[in-house]
């Protein structure tokens, strides 16, 4: 039997013929630590940002979108920007490993996560699918893109996180885009200042550029918020002709 | 001549500020607040000493010869290789090692520098040194108390360790007091390290009030009470992490509850954060067999107290069978046994401490006894936000009955309680614990007896031995 990878207890998890046969038993949390957890239900999420629906007053959703989304398609920015999907509701509980992981530097955390996320990754792969008109169905290629740290950021913290999280899906990666500054501090904005696009912290990576054309992009990060981030992001990556832009992330908050 | 001379013409030269910063402490490079530019003076003229934060750890020939890569954390010692992750660390550019152990102290990475003095030691100042008696407790030792404190401030004052070997209730922690006086008459740095925050929190109003000009420091988990020119230190071993080469003495208070032979990382703290050749003052009722062996094969000095402060012997616990008590918790039936002894004790107006072998079953028990009556009953665990406040109301009298796991098997003493210990077979409850928790009991001088029964599904050999240490505990204090 395993340790939990943040509590530190034995995981407990009831003998199964999957863990019983598996050779190596994948590293991840107990029990009590995953019930702490709060999952959003990709079926009754906002089909857009990947909020959980079920948490929003009835009056800000319309047709499957959540209000926040509604104002994002009316301002006409949302480009090849397509949506985001998320695992998990912030909760305090989240809060904590995330804190562990991003601002304590846990990156072995992130393995516990390997399964979901890529259990995510191929539910987007194969909505893409269905999406497909005609008879020759082929399976798309996804790039992945983390959204990057600003150089200083990444020396001080030693890791992007989103980076990290990328690497749990097994997919390609490219580094396509470059983060010339930080935020100001996310917190000490008001959501109305956030939500505002301002002067892109993003740049193209020109070198890696040339190998998005055509092709469908993931970023990859480890929070949604108000989705200006993303946008943001998409917004540079689009003189690289990708085909489209979703988004992945580990929680949406 | 000439050469020598010139030398001291050049004698580099340090800050203050960094050396009072750094004396007796460690830190990550990156932690300082200081410019990189002025540390590495002082790193080339020999001051200050630059480590990695991960070292490779050779154990044995198959560590030597590389077969399989094992990892020591410099700053907290951890050598468990399960609580090392890697990362590809943006600093170095490198594939890091990391410890996951001491990750709230800010990450130590295998290109981590861990920072101290080595440097003159700084001069302190010691207004408090006029002459005057330092200690103003106003109790008076009784003879027995009074020797083994002598021995005690004499044998550290000689620079060689000690153990006080002394029943539960001996009165030790003011026994303590000549040699704490002595040591900081000397103009040394003083640790008293204890393996529990609640023991910190018991002990620091009392050493402040013995030695209310003496500049203390307080630190357990969520204390933020440093204060770095106190020459004494009262901390959790977990706390000393953050010292290194800084005391010249160390009292180890309940040495017994280091879970030493568990967490070698919290030996490692207390070491490091001890100069070199310091010596150390082990208390203990039930002291570890490797401290037992060498004070009675005479390599280690020491002094044994067999008799409570208030001079009775120790209470001596019954067996009482409780067959698969469990089941009945889990089926929500409270087992006869327990119900009627409790019930006895209510009626007596006593208060009453009933231990368990875990967290769920403290839970259970204590929502089985509100349920069959006792309603002024609570439970504590460790993790317990609540478990503060309990104690206090139990203190107060409020709660009538406590159920708890043993981490209040020491440091809280409540006149005229009586223990059960519910499961006392359970392999949670050592000879060690059980001395322990039976010492709870019969403290006061107003109440110096009291019952203490171990509910069992079938004696185990610790039980035995607890009752036979506690018989003959007695026997020598009858001496
Ligand atoms: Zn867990
Ligand atoms: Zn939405
Ligand atoms: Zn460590
Ligand atoms: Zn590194």
């Amino acid at each position: 039997m395993e340790r939990c990878l943040f509590c530190g207890e034995m995981r407990g998890d009831p003998l199964s013929f999957h863990n019983l046969f598996s050779p190596e038993y994948a590293p991840g949390f107990c029990l009590s630590c995953r019930e702490q957890l709060v999952p959003i239900d990709p079926r009754h999420c906002c089909r857009l940002c990947g909020r959980d629906l079920s948490r929003l007053d009835r009056n800000r959703v319309t047709e499957g979108t959540c209000s926040d989304c509604v104002k994002w398609a009316n301002s006409g920015r949302n480009g090849l920007y397509v949506n985001n999907h998320a695992l998990y509701h912030y909760n305090p509980f989240l809060k904590e490993m995330i804190n562990q992981f991003k601002f304590r530097g846990d990156v072995r955390l992130a393995d516990g996560f390997a399964a979901e996320l890529t259990r995510a990754y191929r539910r987007i792969v194969h909505n893409c699918v269905r999406e497909q008109s005609g008879i020759l169905k082929r399976k798309p290629s996804f790039l992945l893109v983390p959204v990057p740290l600003s150089s200083e950021r990444l020396l001080e913290r030693g890791f992007n996180q989103a980076d990290v999280l990328a690497r749990q899906i097994g997919a390609p990666i490219v580094q396509a885009l470059v983060r010339v500054r930080d935020e100001a501090k996310q917190s000490k904005k008001n959501r109305a200042e956030r939500m505002r696009l301002r002067a892109t912290p993003f740049q193209l990576n020109e070198k890696a550029a040339v190998s998005l054309s055509g092709h469908k992009i993931l970023l990859i990060d480890d929070i949604y918020t108000t989705g200006a981030t993303m946008r943001l992001a998409a917004e540079a990556l689009a003189p690289a002709r990708p085909d489209s832009i979703r988004s992945l992330t580990l929680i949406h908050g | 001549m000439l050469l020598l001379s010139r030398h001291l013409d050049q004698a580099p030269n340090y800050r203050a500020d960094v050396q009072h910063f750094l004396f007796g402490r460690e830190f990550r490079a990156e932690d300082l607040p200081f410019s990189e530019k002025l540390i590495r003076a002082h790193v080339k003229n020999g001051f200050i000493s630059l480590r990695p934060g991960i070292m490779p750890l050779n154990e044995n020939i198959f560590d030597l010869l590389g077969i399989r890569k094992k990892w020591l954390c410099a700053r907290c010692g951890n050598r468990d290789q399960e609580a090392f992750a890697f990362c590809s660390c943006a600093r170095c550019g490198k594939k890091c090692v990391y410890c996951r152990h001491c990750l709230n102290m800010g990450i130590v990475r295998s290109c981590t520098q861990l920072v101290t003095w080595q440097g003159p030691e700084p001069g302190f100042d010691r207004a408090f040194l006029d002459g005057r008696p330092l200690c103003k407790w106003d109790g008076v030792l009784s003879n027995e108390q009074q020797a083994a404190a002598t021995a005690m401030k004499r044998t550290l004052a000689a620079r060689e360790s000690f153990l006080m070997w002394a029943v539960t209730g001996s009165g030790k922690t003011e026994i303590m007091y000549p040699a704490i006086e002595g040591q900081l008459r000397q103009g040394h740095h003083v640790a008293l390290a204890t393996p529990r925050t609640d023991v910190v929190r018991e002990l620091l109003p009392r050493l402040r009030a013995a030695f209310p000009d003496v500049p203390i420091s307080g630190l357990y988990g969520g204390s933020e009470e440093e204060n770095l020119r106190a020459p004494l230190v009262i901390s959790t071993a977990h706390q000393l992490i953050r010292y290194a080469g800084r005391f010249d003495c160390v009292f180890i208070d309940e040495v017994d509850a280091f879970p030493f032979h568990f967490d070698p990382m919290l030996e490692y703290a207390v070491h490091k954060a001890a100069k070199p050749g310091t010596p150390f003052a082990y208390l203990s009722a039930t002291p570890p067999s490797e401290l037992k062996n060498r004070f009675l094969s005479g390599s280690l000095k020491g002094v044994k107290l067999a008799r409570r402060y208030h001079g009775h012997p120790l209470p001596i616990p019954r067996f009482r069978w409780i067959g698969s008590w469990q089941k009945l918790v889990q089926r929500g039936k409270l087992p006869s046994v327990l119900h009627e002894w409790l019930k006895n004790k209510m009626e007596a107006q006593q208060q009453v401490f009933v231990f368990v072998p875990s967290v769920s079953t403290a839970a259970a028990l204590t929502e089985l006894l509100q349920r069959n009556g006792f309603s002024r009953s609570a439970g504590v665990h460790s993790e317990d936000p609540l478990r503060h406040q309990k104690v206090a109301d139990f203190r107060s009298g409020k709660l009538r009955l406590l159920v708890t796991t043993t981490i209040l098997e020491r440091g809280v003493t409540i006149a005229n309680v009586q223990v059960g210990v519910v499961g006392a077979d359970d392999p949670i409850f050592d000879e060690a614990a059980l001395v322990q928790i039976s010492g709870r009991v019969g403290r006061s001088a107003a109440y110096p007896n009291g019952d203490v029964v171990f509910f069992h599904n079938g004696k185990t050999l610790s039980m035995v031995r607890a009752v036979r240490h506690m018989v003959q505990m007695n026997q020598e204090g009858d001496r």
